[in-house]
């Protein structure tokens, strides 16, 4: 990290003391964690205090950490075992339909400072309630609007204030958000044209779900250790 | 007729002569005779007018067609604006669950005859969206489908060659029964 950075993370750890609570990265950036009650102060301070100036958003986006840093394909015991073409699907328990694991969604936003030349990343997690509920930033930044309806329309996410949180992306009467890891890829339902009924049906999805490119992680030396980030939870 | 002996002498030496294309026959007799069906075929594979319809980066390549190097123009194949003014669908591009109604509906507006030619793996049969949520596993399960332009996307000149393979069938086809 250069020093102009170390000088920003000074500046934010000094103003914002407890809210904010740094998480470690090895690649120069600097990424916070916020809690959601805190969300709407720290980001207006972001945006209107001349030591930040956090001018612009440039992306809301949501994660869902169901299946994470767990591999479909373990590369390891390649050489001694042969090299299996199987992928070994992720086991995904969906959770109860009440809760979620407090750490299962995050909503993250990159912010950029045009003035100062600075990059920040902040992670919020939503917590246990179903649905997820974080506060929406569209009155601090009006381009969120687009970004939030899209994390609400993949994840579920809700943005408590948003004026118009409808779905941006999948098909009308979409039922379910393809993104949560739960969702499977083939999804539920498919279209054809019914030439009886003169319209295009939905009907129950007819194929089986494949994995195609099973997710790898690789721990092997052509990834320097310092480029990775440790999980931060098991 | 008062002809003189060397216009005499003239139309006499053409009709010795046996006609090698149909512009002489046209000079010598003045008609053509054909079948209605050629003439249907002929007037449909020389103006097929595709509506301009593209969903992915398969339109691109369609464009190319469309455009200066290829310049569908020389087969007759100009781009419409209107669904009510063409013959042929060209579906080019992933065809996803949200556009599949207006798929249809576009070409339920196209009056008869029409075609369809499906341009591009995504199109053809769902190809690196196939096992999607939310991509329709092929345009043949919402329109009947005649020509299959594989690719991902196909040059602009496998497009041209869909667009030939078209024009052959037309040409197969008997409008008036016998």
């Amino acid at each position: 990290m250069n020093e102009r950075y170390e000088a920003l993370s000074a500046a934010i750890s000094a103003r914002f003391g407890t809210a904010l609570s740094s998480v470690s990265s090895h690649c120069g950036e600097l990424t916070w964690e916020v809690d959601k009650t805190d969300l709407i102060r720290v980001v207006t301070a972001l945006r209107d205090e001349d030591e930040f100036r956090f001018e612009m958003l440039v992306d809301v986006c949501g994660i869902d950490y169901l299946s994470y840093g767990q591999a479909e394909w373990q590369t390891d015991e390649a050489t001694s075992t042969g090299f299996s073409r199987a992928a070994v699907p992720v086991n995904i328990v969906p959770d109860a339909d009440t809760t979620f694991e407090p750490r299962r969604f995050a909503v993250v936003y990159h912010l950029l400072s045009i003035s100062r030349n600075w990059r920040v990343r902040l992670r919020v997690f939503p917590g246990i309630e179903n649905p997820p509920v974080v506060p929406s930033v569209v009155d601090v930044w009006a381009g969120a609007n687009w970004f939030e309806r899209e994390a609400f329309d993949l994840f579920g996410i809700q943005f408590e204030g948003h004026p118009d949180l409808r779905r941006i992306l999948t098909d009308y009467g979409f039922i379910g958000h393809p993104f949560r890891k739960d969702f499977p890829v083939v999804g539920n339902v498919e279209t054809r044209y019914d030439p009886d009924q003169g319209r295009v049906i939905y009907q129950p999805v007819s194929i089986e779900p494949r994995t195609l490119v099973p997710k790898v992680i690789r721990t092997d030396n052509r990834y320097a250790s310092e480029l990775k980030d440790e999980p931060e939870h098991e | 007729m008062g002809l003189t002996n060397s216009e005499i002498q003239q139309l006499a030496a053409v009709n010795l002569s046996k006609p090698e294309t149909p512009q002489e026959l046209l000079d010598q007799r003045g008609f053509w005779v054909t079948n209605a069906d050629a003439l249907y075929n002929w007037a449909r594979t020389g103006s097929m007018w595709p509506v301009t319809f593209g969903l992915a980066c398969c339109a691109i390549e369609m464009m190319h067609a469309g455009a200066a190097r290829y310049d569908l123009d020389r087969f007759g194949v100009m781009f419409r604006p209107s669904p009510r003014q063409s013959d042929v669908m060209i579906v080019a591009g992933t065809l996803t669950n949200k556009m599949a109604p207006p798929l249809r509906k576009i070409w339920d507006q196209m009056p008869e005859p029409k075609w369809a030619i499906s341009m591009g793996s995504c199109a053809n049969g769902g190809g690196y969206y196939h096992y999607s949520y939310a991509v329709v596993r092929g345009c043949d399960r919402i329109i009947p489908v005649d020509v299959y332009v594989p690719g991902c996307p196909p040059t602009a000149e496998a497009l041209i060659y869909g667009i030939l393979q078209l024009q052959e069938k037309i040409r197969r086809t008997n409008t008036i029964a016998r």
